[in-house]
């Protein structure tokens, strides 16, 4: 058991607030990928609120714990958690994507405190971290990168480039997940483009793998206490979720990788994320220790 | 400029542009910890050999991989390093396009690319490996700081240069062998202002790169056979490029030629052709480089020769648009 | 007729003549004479090889305003100083006053206000061009180095246009360019002349196009008479800084060349 009752209790409870205010932001803003962005979350708030070395009061801190969301489409869920850190004005999420905003789509990490890199041309953000991880090694530093990939993300080439690389300079100062969803634009990913043998991909090409229910925060903390260990090969966290979490109109539909929320579908979302929340309350009192 | 500049003529008539930019960056790491040098595969091509002997640690060969070598490059100048990444031009460019446009340009990082075999300068690989529309696209790409030395030395000052301008560097050199235009650093090198090779009040040939040589060559040539005073800018700096000395162009010859090794649409030329023309001055104007085709496969000097960018060219060129009359009014009478 | 003649006429007519104008204007006293006079005025040659029986250059003069016809006759005419011939008009103007050389007067009496106003220019014009020393006020002076300027422009180009033989060949092989004359300071005072492909253009001014090819500099009034009135050297103008040549020097030394040719002409 990784986490204490306490602990998980308090991950569930954030990521229900970061949710919520996902869903705030997707509505204030008329659409967005809120699939991708409820599949992620979870993944960004454990990390964020358990693992990650940062400091509120100095978000660019040198020696700070880097992350890269390479699916930067999930900017709809990462700018709710860069503003609830307290790092950008909230309010900023009411004119998400309004011509001029500093938030849109793809946050722009000149723009966005705490956005590492300026992601959204996917398949880029795996070579931005090694790149970043190799520079702690340069450096003397102790710092830690993580990287986060959508399934689909991964049709493209540079991914595995990225991964020779770490693989070969053994990288394991970086850690890696992958939002396997399970879904892409044009449909399910194993429809449009077949990524299994997924895990074994990973494998042969020099990481050690762990497989995990991506909205299971023991699990998810069980994999990064492993990975935070390890002195190997790098870790790849393939984190099976469920795009569009939480919402039940939403949930594993490829549909909603990117979707338009008006008032009627605001509500029952908001119910849906409420009942949804209270299970998984349930299962953190059942299962944590 | 750089201080400790260590070549002589002599050293630079034995060493190749590459080879003094492999010098170049072995200097640079040793004055500065947060240098670091990347490659995909074209360590021993590109010369960086030497900084890989004497800074292992701070080398890092991806494979052949452009892609992945310019994300890396990236992710490293966020963290605070400075990385001189080379590859072929041809890749630099457009394999890894949108990893140059994004995570180095839009990000505006501190990453330098050494894009080398530029132009038809590995001309015997044909144009997989001829990269003629680099210019094209580098320079419209915002932030992004895009040079062409002319030679060796040229080289050497626009590597010390990017290190000492913070921000996204482009700098298209050749295979290496170029023939020698200034034979020490001294001749007043700065990002974006072109230097005056040769003074002349009859038409100004604007050269870049390898072209500037020839260019040089041509109005040598042309005074003592023709008498004609040519002015030649080394114009090594296409964006941002210099207005004023192309207006003092405009305003003191009324004729201007270009002349890359790259397709005449979309790199210098056309640069110089926008600044000529949003003057609203009039002034003849031709282009010389690759005539929209591919090129052919051969020697380099012969590859210019063919599409005419050397000095016989430049000569035919000059030759050319100082037969044509351009005055508006074909009115020779004297004024009484 | 000897082409010398001819080129010497050309010269008069073309270069010369077309000066009683700048110096009408230039100078009040003349200026005021030619406020209420409406006349054409012309000078002529005899020359039975020409279709109207003459070579001229005649004025419109419209209450001070003046209109220059260069090498043109005109039929309507008020005044006309006729000469026998065009070495007559060669001779009287390079100062051979003589029964010989005097042109007749026609249209006096009808119009002795115009004929009178144009007599004391023409006469102010010869006292100026024949000056051998510097004039005293710095408006003669000015006016002076300014009527040089325009006549050697004039002259070479009328040289070129009329088949000089060193003349023509170094306009034939000319690329297009602009040799330029200037005074430091003094911008009104400037000409300049357009070669190219065996074609001429005098022009008056500064050339605004582009930057001349060649400019031959001085750096007062006082250094270009030194050169135009052939008091001074040419080197030891050069050598002193009185006289400036901004472009290369073979350039002036052929243009310098030219220049005097014009003088040896028109003297």
């Amino acid at each position: 058991m990784a986490l204490k009752k306490a602990d998980w209790l308090a991950l569930e409870k954030k990521a229900h607030e970061l949710r919520r205010l996902t869903l705030d932001t997707t509505f204030w803003a008329g659409s967005g990928h809120i699939g991708g962005g409820m599949s992620v979350l979870d993944m960004l708030t454990i990390l964020y609120h358990r693992y990650m070395n940062i400091k509120i009061e100095d978000p660019n801190w040198e020696d700070r714990d880097r992350l890269v969301l390479s699916k930067g489409h999930a900017g709809i869920a990462y700018a709710p958690v860069l503003c609830d850190l307290g790092w950008n004005d909230k309010e900023q999420l009411k004119t998400f994507n309004h011509t001029n905003s500093k938030m849109g789509m793809h946050l722009d990490s000149n723009k966005v405190i705490g956005v590492d890199a300026s992601t959204g041309s996917l398949g880029h953000g795996l070579s931005i971290a090694v790149g970043m991880a190799l520079a702690a090694r340069v450096l003397g530093k102790s710092y830690k990168t993580y990287c986060i990939l959508g399934d689909g993300e991964c049709d493209e080439g540079s991914n595995w480039e990225a991964a020779m690389t770490a693989a070969h300079y053994k990288v394991n100062n970086l850690i890696s997940f992958v939002d396997r969803n399970k879904c892409m634009i044009d449909g399910r990913t194993e429809d449009v483009l077949g990524l299994e043998p997924f895990v074994d991909k990973w494998k042969s090409f020099g990481f050690i793998v762990k497989e995990v229910d991506g909205h299971n925060f023991n699990e998810l903390a069980e994999a990064i206490d492993f990975a935070l260990q390890n002195d190997g090969a790098p870790v790849m966290i393939v984190a099976n979720t469920i795009k569009g979490a939480g919402i039940d109109f939403m949930e594993d539909n490829y549909v909603w990788h990117y979707g338009a929320i008006d008032e009627e579908k605001y509500e029952d979302a908001k119910k849906s994320l409420d009942a949804y929340y209270k299970k998984r309350v349930e299962r953190a009192e059942r299962e944590g220790a | 400029m750089a201080g400790g500049l260590t070549y002589t003529a002599v050293d630079s008539t034995s060493l190749s542009t590459a080879e003094i930019y492999g010098k170049a960056l072995v200097e640079l790491g040793r004055a500065h910890k947060d240098v670091v040098a990347l490659t995909a595969d074209l360590a021993k091509s590109t010369k960086i050999g030497d900084f890989q002997k004497e800074f292992p640690d701070r080398f890092f060969n991806v494979g052949i991989a452009e892609q992945n070598l310019v994300g890396v490059a990236a992710g490293m100048a966020k963290a605070g390093l400075v990385p001189f990444l080379s590859t072929f031009s041809q890749f630099a460019s457009f394999r890894a396009a949108d990893q140059l446009h994004t995570d180095i340009c839009y990000q505006n990082v501190n990453a330098k690319v050494i894009a080398t075999h530029s132009g038809t300068s590995f001309g015997q690989a044909g144009s997989t490996h001829h990269a003629i529309c680099d210019i094209a696209v580098t320079r419209a790409i915002p932030n992004l700081t895009v040079i062409v030395p002319a030679d060796g030395m040229e080289t050497y000052n626009a590597v010390m240069a990017a290190y000492e301008t913070p921000g996204p560097f482009y700098i298209r050199i050749n295979r290496g062998f170029d023939r020698v235009l200034y034979k020490d650093g001294d001749y007043g090198f700065e990002v974006g202002k072109a230097v005056t090779v040769h003074e002349g009040t009859d038409i100004t040939v604007i050269a870049c790169g390898s072209c500037v040589f020839q260019a040089l060559q041509a109005a040598e040539f042309l005074d003592k056979t023709d008498g004609l005073k040519v002015r030649v800018l080394d114009m090594h700096t296409i964006s941002p490029i210099d207005r004023d000395a192309i207006l003092k162009a405009v305003g003191d010859t009324r004729r201007i030629i270009t002349v890359e090794d790259h397709n005449i649409d979309g790199g210098l030329g056309s640069a110089v052709a926008e600044v000529v023309v949003e003057s609203g001055k009039g002034c003849a104007f031709k282009k010389l480089g690759i005539p929209r085709t591919f090129a052919p496969i051969g020697l380099h000097e012969d590859i210019m020769s063919i599409v005419g960018i050397d000095s016989n060219g430049i000569i035919e060129a000059v030759r050319e648009v100082m037969g044509k009359d351009f005055e508006l009014d074909d009115d020779w009478d004297d004024e009484v | 007729m000897a082409d010398l003649t001819l080129l010497t006429n050309k010269i008069f007519l073309n270069a010369a003549l077309p000066l009683v104008k700048v110096i009408a204007n230039d100078v009040p006293s003349l200026a005021k004479k030619f406020k209420n006079v409406h006349a054409v005025i012309q000078v002529s040659a005899l020359d039975s090889s020409m279709p109207a029986g003459k070579a001229a250059t005649h004025f419109v003069v419209n209450a001070g305003e003046w209109q220059v016809h260069a090498d043109k006759v005109s039929s309507r005419v008020h005044v006309e100083l006729q000469f026998k011939s065009r070495e007559a008009m060669n001779a009287f103007f390079k100062g051979k006053i003589s029964p010989a050389t005097l042109p007749k007067m026609i249209g006096v009496t009808k119009n002795l206000k115009a004929f009178v106003a144009f007599m004391s220019v023409l006469l102010k014009m010869s006292s100026l061009l024949g000056s051998t020393q510097p004039p005293e006020t710095v408006e003669e002076k000015r006016l002076l180095v300014k009527c040089f300027f325009y006549l050697l422009s004039n002259g070479i180009s009328q040289l070129n246009k009329n088949g000089h033989e060193a003349v023509h060949n170094w306009a034939l092989k000319s690329p297009d360019r602009v040799y330029a004359w200037a005074v430091d300071g003094e911008p009104e005072v400037s000409a300049y002349l357009r070669v190219r492909a065996g074609k001429t253009k005098a022009g008056r001014g500064e050339y605004k196009r582009s930057m001349p090819f060649f400019k031959m500099r001085f750096d007062s009034l006082d250094s270009a008479l030194g050169i135009l009135l052939s008091i001074d050297d040419m080197l030891e103008s050069t050598r002193s800084g009185k006289l400036i040549m901004d472009g290369a020097p073979e350039f002036g030394a052929q243009i310098g060349e030219f220049m005097l040719l014009v003088g040896e002409l028109a003297k």
